[in-house]
């Protein structure tokens, strides 16, 4: 009697343990820097809400961890529970058909689109409508530049910002009173004008049957606005990140720059400290209005724990106080909309001598057109960036240039 | 007496295949599967993110492509054989006289000088990537200093370029790659050469001595006959090394191979086909294109310098 | 004596014990002007091997804005242990990954020392059927450029379950195509048929052979074998890139890379780790420059 008691004990304790071990789930994220900062800041609040779940990042390189993550999706082997994506990767992951369709059930995802900027959520979509992640930060463009070095030159924000030739005039004035340069590189002028006018579902380097745009009015006067540029001598032509790009700013070489957001963040903390209050932010010139990347979350198709997955996932992209906490942190961009009108966006930033430039970046993310992306974008970027270059090094005719990058694309992406 | 025993019974005849065969059990397990599949893929077209179904039979048109139309591929070929031969004669006509050097005239100091030598081998290619992008950057470099500081030096001033040079222009990114690398390997070759200039028996050399031979004939009668079975094998390694470049240029050009692709190599070709361009099946197929490249140029070395036996 | 393509143009038998100092110098005199610019210039060359790797220490000891100026830092400063604190902050695992990374490079190494040897050997001094033709046929693999096989290489580790384990990526590389070319052509110049015969009408088995004939002669070669083969699994990342998948499992190369971040990369991070790393390579390089720069212990042989 006494045994089969103990036994009977034994076995309901054995139960409730399994039981309450059943629940414990570890699921593995992959990400990269500085997108993991994100995940690190999240684990702890993720923690509070789902108590059974270990969350394990792993960082790789950027590149590395696009590259792993391509051939994870190929071979089906090693894949995370949650992969963070960039915008320049997103065209081609999403498009794969390797990552779970967040529209459907269980993600249900359809109804919570609403809740995130709306220019982000076609690059997450394919081409057969699925919605392959979720955007998590975005980077409107925006235009930083120098109050001191444009005053001395008598230049307005108005003035340099009104059109494309009123910033190259600007540029001009600026260097002939200051010796600084407009531009970090002629060619940023290109990469904004390509993207600004575009209509909602418009693509930027090719059109809806996968043909390619480039040999268009719009590239033509990309290219024609970063020659003039490039010949007016208002750029340093050195490419970003660079020492010789730091260096130009602590320098006072280089005036203005163009970039997300987030770039008055690196300003502050490390490019130009000493430099607080001398900035302002403005919206880009001639009404252009731009996204410098962007960062996705998904959760592959073969992942193991596709629950807890999208429950991080979900954490990391629509809860508000984690976007805040990645504003505040790390200056990332919130793509959740109820996070961008939160009152920190009020709040005056120093660095800025005061600008509230916060609910400038909101509208300009308000504004963004909702650009289609095409898996073949990174091919065409290198092709018409390779163009340029000639154009600018050693003087090639526009429009042959872009007519090579034309027959370029296509014979690099023949499949189309 | 005895019927003869049977060829294999005896171990002389089959130990020499127990010896050998570790490799193509291995080979067999873990090289033959990647071999077969990257030339089953170079006849298909695949983007990989899509997962293994999403092959499609193209036949030979991969390699059409590559041979007819990728104007890309031929530039990165032009550059590959360029570097391999500005970055590899130095390395092997630098380090032969050098290890000879060290061997003859260095004493205590040579394991000191050869590990100084040696040490660009074994550092981390990432932090030597900023290291050298530090050095050779336009304005705030080294090398740009020591170059303008040099313009007032008598003989080699008027050698030197009016202006800071910027190393990312086309016309020079080759040269700073190739600098890198043969900075990476000469140490290397020296190693190698040295330990061959350490297998010649003394009395060789002292019977050159007695003929009345000095430093220099002893080093190009004696020395550099004998040293020809290494550099065989140390040219053999510099071929397949070069011809499949890839690291140095890659970080050198931040992964984009330059303006106008001036440092773009093969093997960077090949890698941006597979994961920018995902198209897989190309990038098998140059693999391929590639293989038979270095193939044909180790047969050339092997006519050159190998051995007859 | 006839300068021939071999290495050795008379066996060992007939060389009394050599020594393995250099050249006798002569007496003491002054050293001939052309010597001294001969060491003039292998300084100069020493200096510009070293000057990268000195840089590299001395920005491990500067924070990133420092590193970054006009002009770069020249001296060391006093940031190394900020940035120590930095990289331990992003990858918590470094010393597991110095670790995993130490574990597979030596016993990659040690096993290649050991089946690259037989194999050159029996690839040098044994006769058999279809030498020359397996022997080609081994060179040829060498030609492969590398991350071709990245993709089928994933699907066979996935299917015999060793994803995430380092054995992944000891076991392909345990009998390297390289290491048995240099054997051969070691084993060949450095080993005298006649001392196998000789062996084997002893009556010595030819495993034994090996172990107690060739082993102890091919000192150099097993030195520099071990090197590079050290330096080559150190340094090999696109393997691990795709088979580990957690960080306390990365190896040095993958986890030094994590360091650099899309805008502004931790340099001091960076060069601090790498000059941690750095460490294990220069014990191994003193260890086996030792064996392989001292020269032949080529003993006489009683024939």
């Amino acid at each position: 009697m006494q045994r089969s008691l103990r036994t009977l004990l034994a076995i309901a304790t054995l139960a409730l343990g399994t039981a309450a071990h059943a629940e414990k789930v570890t699921i593995t994220v992959s990400s990269f820097p500085d997108l993991d900062r994100g995940v690190k800041a999240a684990i702890p609040g993720f923690k509070k809400l789902y108590p059974d779940v270990e969350v394990k990042l792993s960082s790789m390189a950027y590149a590395d961890h696009h590259t792993a993550m391509t051939t994870a999706l190929a071979t089906g082997a090693n894949l995370p529970d949650v992969m963070g994506i960039d915008m320049g990767f997103i065209g081609k992951f999403a498009e794969s058909g390797g990552l779970e369709d967040l529209s459907k059930a269980p993600y249900n995802a359809t109804a919570q689109v609403s809740k995130i900027a709306k220019f982000a959520i076609p690059a997450a979509t394919n081409s057969k409508g699925a919605l392959a992640a979720l955007p998590v930060d975005i980077g409107p463009g925006a235009l930083f530049y120098r109050t001191d070095l444009l005053q001395k030159a008598g230049v307005t924000e108005a003035e340099m910002t009104k059109s494309w030739e009123g910033f190259i005039a600007a540029g001009k004035k600026v260097k002939a009173s200051t010796g600084a340069y407009m531009l970090a590189n002629a060619t940023d002028i290109k990469d904004i004008y390509i993207r600004a006018g575009l209509k909602d579902g418009e693509g930027i380097y090719f059109d809806k049957a996968g043909k390619s745009l480039v040999a268009s009015e719009r590239f033509e006067r990309a290219f024609d606005l970063t020659r003039q540029a490039r010949q007016a001598g208002i750029d340093a032509k050195v490419s970003a990140w660079t020492n010789e790009w730091s260096e130009g700013f602590r320098r006072d070489k280089i005036a203005a720059q163009m970039m997300g957001a987030w770039l008055s963040g690196h300003l502050k903390n490390w490019i130009v400290p000493n430099t607080s209050g001398k900035w302002r932010s403005s919206q880009l010139p001639a009404g252009a209005f731009a996204a410098y990347g962007g960062s996705f979350y998904a959760v592959p198709a073969k992942a193991a724990n596709k629950q807890a997955a999208w429950n991080f996932v979900q954490y990391l992209t629509l809860n508000k106080d984690q976007q805040l906490e990645a504003f505040r942190n790390m200056d990332a961009f919130p793509s959740l909309v109820e996070a961008q009108t939160d009152a920190f966006t009020d709040q005056p930033i120093e660095f800025l001598a005061g600008q509230k430039a916060r609910q400038l970046w909101k509208a300009a993310a308000d504004r963004i057109p909702a650009v289609a992306v095409d898996r073949y974008d990174a091919v065409a970027a290198e092709i018409v960036g390779a163009e340029l270059d000639k154009v600018l090094e050693q003087g090639k005719d526009i429009k042959q240039a872009l007519a090579d990058a034309k027959s370029g694309i296509e014979r690099r992406v023949r499949r189309k | 007496m005895k019927t003869t025993p049977s060829k294999w019974s005896q171990p002389r005849n089959w130990a020499p295949y127990v010896f050998v065969s570790p490799f193509f059990i291995l080979f067999g397990a873990f090289g033959l599967f990647p071999l077969v599949f990257s030339i089953y893929l170079s006849f298909h077209t695949w983007d990989p993110a899509a997962g293994l179904a999403a092959m499609e039979w193209v036949g030979f048109e991969n390699y059409l492509y590559a041979l007819q139309s990728d104007d890309w591929l031929r530039a990165s070929l032009y550059n590959t054989f360029w570097l391999a031969l500005v970055s590899g004669l130095p390395q092997h006509l630098v380090a032969m006289p050098l290890a000879y050097f060290l061997h003859s005239a260095f004493g205590r100091w040579r394991n000191a000088v050869v590990g100084t030598y040696f040490l660009p081998f074994i550092t981390s290619s990432v932090a030597i990537s900023l290291v050298f992008s530090t050095l050779f950057s336009k304005d705030f470099g080294v090398v740009n200093a020591t170059l303008a500081s040099l313009k007032d030096a008598p003989l080699l001033g008027a050698l030197m370029p009016a202006s800071n040079i910027d190393w990312a222009q086309p016309q020079y990114t080759k040269w700073m790659i190739s600098f890198v690398v043969f900075w990476r390997y000469v140490g290397w070759n020296v190693v190698l050469y040295l330990s061959a200039i350490q297998t010649i028996p003394k009395d060789v050399l002292e019977a050159a001595v007695m003929d009345g031979a000095n430093s220099w004939q002893k080093f190009v009668h004696v020395v550099l006959p004998l040293l020809k079975p290494m550099a065989f094998f140390a040219v053999t390694l510099t071929i397949i090394g070069n011809l499949q470049l890839f690291e140095e240029p890659f970080i050198l050009t931040s992964g984009t191979g330059g303006i106008d692709q001036a440092g773009k190599t093969a093997a960077m070709h090949m890698y941006s086909v597979a994961f920018t361009d995902g198209d897989f099946g190309t990038a098998s197929a140059i693999a391929w294109l590639l293989f038979m490249l270095i193939a044909v140029a180790t047969w050339l070395n092997n006519r050159l310098l190998g051995q007859r036996d | 004596m006839s300068t021939s393509t071999r290495f050795v143009t008379a066996s060992p038998a007939s060389v009394p014990l050599p020594s393995h100092s250099p050249l006798p110098a002569p007496a003491k005199k002054r050293p001939a002007p052309l010597l001294l610019l001969g060491y003039a210039v292998v300084l100069l060359g020493g200096l510009l091997m070293l000057m990268p790797f000195y840089f590299m220490f001395v920005f491990a000891t500067h924070t990133n804005s420092e590193i970054l100026s006009v002009p770069p830092p020249l001296w060391f400063g006093s940031a190394f242990m900020d940035n120590i604190a930095e990289l331990l902050r992003v990858l918590p695992y470094f010393w597991n990954n110095l670790g995993w990374s130490t574990y597979v490079a030596l016993a990659v190494t040690a096993l290649n020392l050991f089946f690259c040897s037989l194999a050159g050997y029996a690839f040098a001094l044994l006769d058999f059927r279809g030498r020359e033709r397996l022997f080609g046929a081994i060179m040829a693999t060498m030609l492969l450029p590398g991350f071709v096989g990245m993709v089928p290489t994933v699907l066979t580790m996935s299917w015999l379950g060793w994803m995430n384990e380092h054995r992944a990526l000891i076991v392909p590389g345990a009998c390297g195509a390289l290491g048995i070319f240099m054997m051969r052509q070691y084993i060949s110049a450095a080993v005298p048929k006649e001392l196998i015969e000789a062996a084997r009408m002893d009556g010595c088995g030819e495993f034994g052979i090996f172990v107690r004939i060739v082993w102890p002669l091919i000192t150099p070669a097993l030195g520099t074998l071990g090197l590079i083969t050290f330096i080559s699994s150190w340094n090999n990342f696109m393997t691990p890139l795709v088979i580990l998948r957690d960080m306390d499992r990365y190896t040095v190369p993958l986890a030094l890379r994590a360091l650099q971040g899309t805008g502004q990369t931790q340099w001091g991070a960076i060069c601090a780790g790498a000059a941690v790393a750095v460490v294990p390579l220069l014990i191994i390089f003193a260890m086996a420059s030792r064996r392989l720069i001292d020269g032949l212990t080529a003993g006489a042989v009683k024939s």
